[in-house]
């Protein structure tokens, strides 16, 4: 059965209307229309689903609504805004570090969720840290000089 | 649940905020997000046939705020070819790069000029868009020498701005000057898709004068999609919208004997099964009410028979062996025989040869693989149909689906939206067909996006190749002959897979027959180059990046590889002994020096001793007239028989670049995407169907694998060049690159891909 429930979401509370065993990808983006977190796999593969929950990367694809209680879910959307981006939303761009970009809301997830735990990390951190997201372009040599570069920004 | 059309949302946000738009810079502009109306039903008395080539206004749109509009049926499929094209349209417009966006394959909006396939677009669309955009120009400076008064040789176009000669006071933009209405001008075309000649009389820019063209501008894309504010066909969302999920026959071509609905009613949200013959859907009011309904019928990761959902389905095990494959190739293939060169007489000098060499080399089916499932929205009603799809060919979809539902032309519109990248034609079309399908029984628009196991068990993928090289070395360490035979099943099947289940297999599509996918540029004194083409041989097939040629240039230069190694040559010496194609000596010396090229035949100081062993490959292509070369440092491990790529030099001949760096950005993915092909990927199969169903069982390069470094350098950048593909001639020579290092670091040759450790290791031994 349907139940009523609350998502904190990108700062905001949301109140739904959900199975509670189905998976919170689905909520945030048919729900709450976000559509940072993609589809990718389903089965916790690929990272492009990924969000933070209480700052730390999870796969919203295999995370049941039930789950999240009351942890403060970000995605991407929430990140940044276009007048205050995300360092790594900048660093992105300014790298060209896309090109379908269907991954890159997980490189970006991932790599905000590295950067909270390892201001500094070094490029076998990065690919370490990202080793769990898929990208069929190859665009993983932009990515990481992308999340090198705002690392350099973050850290100033 | 929400409601809202995204397609609405995302036409609304943009007509009012123009600033925003310019802001951002970025943002890919859906034609009736701006111009035609909402995405609603409401589009029955709308005409959608596409505008007629020959006037203006099907190219090119300015808006009174001075912004502008360029129309193209080619598509992004996340190569950064909108940028290009863009590019393109501004040089000959003279209008500012960040005024002017691109609407693209929605078909009521755009000419069909032909799929956005084989790295074709920049070099057949290019230079339709910059005669159209030429005469753009040239009818603004007619508008304005009205206005003015004067005659248009008095008058500059600069910057989306026309001032009179010596009156500086004396300007007007375009968009006063256009002042809302539409371009009715006629500029003439003749000729279809890729052939068709825009705006013939136009008079174009001298390239030495480019200053648009040729530059790293940044694409127009990236920002929304870094930003999430982009709308990718995954995320269109319609007014009253249902999510449909297939469920695919448990074996390729079994029959669907029985469906239990027993618990499906259960579901909260669910509406109802969708059966027609052996097409079977569900569809729901929610997203995961569809995946729940699906995997009751049997659409789960791992089905355990024909019999073990709810619906059943008979026992097919039609498909052939999977470690027999080539053998079915070989046999299927009997007796066909396409020459592609014939020269001297190569049985001849094989018969009196002094030293012959031969090889087999062989390639599994392969997939696209894209991180985003396929999928599509589709509204069908009446004689009415609204299909929202990435497809890579709008038009053609658009004239599939007529044929499909049965609709006349004229009642059908595809409304473009990029995917996922796909490298070639996956499931986009298929899943159009799903979602009509079902759209038409429940008469309702149904969103489908297929599962993962549904793209990596039934996108068409790339087939299997196997290829018998012998070469004939004379006294002096020369080829006296070279023969090259490939048996290769077509790369392109285009039957939609909906299409057969509901009994209308032959609706529309063809099965194609595999063609020697190959530029021989050696020149040998007898050479016999010939294919063995077939149609479908076990699963269906289409285009995957340099469709054939990946796997003919993986024959073709290792063999070269064997030969030289065989005669104790320098590998890069040896192919220039054998090569007068000015544009392939360019490269592969381009490649050498920026490598650092020292002269020494490969394999010469492998001496494992159990140790991680260093080499360098070569390996260079012609792919439709783009030159690439690239050398690259790999590290096997005889312990493990693992892999490791280093750093990878690639000098690319493409001819004019219309953006370098997005031509890089699109070099480094095949580099990556080519290394995965190389040493992963081989789709497997059961002899009921795919088993390779999700990234455990096929999987992809991941970011501890990647390269150390790629070093690009362009050659022949300059306009007496052609601009020629870039889409996906460096995916060719790498895994002959690849096996030529490995050959170098430990001594033992790779002759079928992916070079996994077990592979490798098995090799050494």
């Amino acid at each position: 059965m349907s139940q009523q429930i609350t998502l904190h979401v990108n700062g905001k509370d949301h109140g739904i209307e959900v199975e509670p065993d189905s998976m919170l990808l689905y909520a945030l983006r048919d729900n709450l229309s976000l559509r940072g977190p993609k589809f990718g796999c389903g089965l916790s593969e690929c990272g492009a689903c990924t969000v933070l929950m209480d700052g730390k990367a999870v796969h919203s694809c295999i995370t049941p609504v039930s789950a999240v209680g009351a942890a403060k879910v970000v995605t991407l959307e929430g990140l940044g805004t276009a007048e205050h981006p995300h360092p790594l939303q900048t660093a992105f761009i300014e790298e060209q570090a896309a090109q379908c970009g269907y991954c890159i809301n997980g490189m970006i997830m991932h790599a905000a969720s590295l950067l909270e735990q390892n201001p500094h990390p070094s490029r076998d951190n990065i690919k370490t840290a990202l080793n769990g997201n898929l990208c069929r372009c190859g665009t993983h040599m932009r990515i990481v000089r992308a999340v090198e570069r705002a690392a350099g920004r973050v850290n100033g | 649940m929400n409601t809202k059309s995204r397609d609405m949302q995302s036409g609304a946000d943009l007509a009012v905020s123009r600033r925003a738009f310019l802001k951002s810079s970025g943002g890919l502009v859906v034609a009736f997000s701006l111009f035609g109306p909402p995405a609603s039903a409401d589009t029955a008395q709308q005409s959608v046939a596409p505008p007629p080539a020959d006037k203006l206004y099907a190219w090119l749109a300015v808006h009174p705020d001075n912004t502008a509009t360029l129309f193209t049926g080619k598509v992004e499929t996340g190569t950064g070819v909108q940028t290009a094209l863009a590019q393109i349209a501004v040089e000959e417009l003279d209008f500012p790069f960040d005024r002017l966006r691109v609407v693209m394959g929605t078909t009521s909006k755009t000419v069909d000029q032909g799929p956005s396939y084989g790295s074709m677009t920049v070099r057949y669309a290019g230079p339709q868009i910059r005669h159209a955009a030429a005469a753009g120009r040239q009818a603004l400076l007619d508008l304005a020498a009205k206005h003015f008064g004067v005659h248009s040789n008095q008058l500059v176009a600069k910057e989306g701005t026309i001032s009179v000669l010596g009156s500086p006071g004396r300007k007007i933009t375009y968009g006063k000057l256009v002042d809302g209405k539409r371009l009715n001008i006629e500029i003439g075309a003749s000729g279809e898709r890729f052939g068709m000649k825009v705006a013939p009389k136009a008079l174009l820019k001298d390239p030495s004068t480019y200053t648009v063209v040729g530059k790293p501008i940044a694409r127009k894309d990236i920002p929304d999609k870094i930003m999430a504010r982009f709308t990718y066909v995954q995320d269109v969302r319609v007014e009253g919208m249902l999510h449909g999920r297939v469920v695919r026959p448990y074996g390729v071509e079994a029959t669907l004997l029985s469906v239990d609905e027993t618990g499906l009613k259960n579901i909260p949200g669910f509406v109802q099964v969708v059966r027609r013959d052996n097409f079977l859907g569900v569809v729901a009011e929610t997203e995961w009410a569809a995946i729940q309904a699906a995997a009751k019928l049997g659409s789960v990761l791992k089905p355990s028979g024909p019999d073990a959902g709810q619906a059943k389905w008979s026992n097919w095990n039609g498909l052939p062996q999977v470690d027999r494959i080539w053998e079915t190739v070989r046999k299927t293939a009997e007796g066909r025989n396409e020459s592609a060169v014939s020269q001297g007489s190569a049985a001849m000098a094989f018969a009196y040869a002094g030293r012959t060499l031969k090889a087999t080399y062989k390639t599994p089916f392969q997939m696209h693989g894209s991180i985003g499932p396929s999928c599509a929205v589709a509204d069908v009603k009446g004689d009415r149909a609204t299909l929202w799809s990435g497809t890579q060919m709008p038009h053609e979809t658009r004239r599939d689906m007529a044929k499909l539902l049965g609709i006349p032309l004229d009642g059908i519109e595809v409304r473009w939206f990029e995917a996922s990248g796909a490298y070639g034609r996956n499931g986009l079309e298929h899943v159009v067909a799903d979602a009509a399908i079902m759209s038409q029984a429940v008469g309702r628009p149904v969103r489908v996006q297929w599962m993962r196991w549904d793209e990596h068990g039934w996108e068409p993928k790339e087939p299997p190749i196997v290829q018998d090289l012998q070469g004939a070395l004379d006294d002096a360490g020369h080829v006296s002959a070279w023969q090259h035979h490939m048996w290769i099943p077509t790369t392109g099947d285009t039957h939609l897979i909906a299409a057969a289940l509901i009994g209308k297999p032959d609706v529309t599509g063809h099965t194609g027959q595999g063609r020697p996918a190959v530029t021989y540029a050696y020149d040998f004194p007898n050479a016999d180059v010939a294919c063995h083409g077939e149609g479908r041989v076990g699963l269906l097939t289409a285009w995957l990046r340099s469709p054939a040629q990946f796997e003919t240039t993986f024959a073709m230069e290792s063999f070269i590889d064997e030969l030289a190694a065989a005669t104790k040559q320098d590998p890069l010496a040896f192919r220039l002994a054998h090569l007068k194609d000015p544009r392939a000596i360019a490269v592969l010396k381009a490649a050498a020096q920026k490598y650092g090229w020292e002269s020494r035949p490969a394999g010469v100081k492998s001496d494992p001793n159990g140790k991680p062993a260093h080499g360098r490959g070569i390996a260079w292509v012609n792919r439709d007239d783009s030159l690439v070369a690239t050398i690259a440092d790999v590290t096997v491990d005889p312990a493990s028989g693992r892999i490791k790529v280093g750093r990878v030099v690639v000098a690319h001949d493409c001819g004019l670049v219309i953006n370098p760096d997005g031509l890089k950005n699109q070099i480094e993915g095949n580099i990556i995407q080519s290394i995965s092909r190389t040493l992963h990927e081989e789709v497997t199969f059961d002899t009921a169907h795919v088993t390779s169903r999700d990234w455990q069982g096929y999987p992809i390069l991941r970011f501890e694998e990647i390269p150390d470094r790629i070093d690009i350098v362009l050659v022949n950048n300059t306009p007496e060049y052609l601009s020629t593909g870039a889409g996906e001639p460096s995916t060719c020579p790498t895994a002959a690159v690849i096996g030529n290092a490995v050959f170098d670091a430990i001594g033992v040759r790779l002759r079928q891909t992916p070079f996994r450790p077990d592979r490798v290791k098995a090799a050494m031994s």
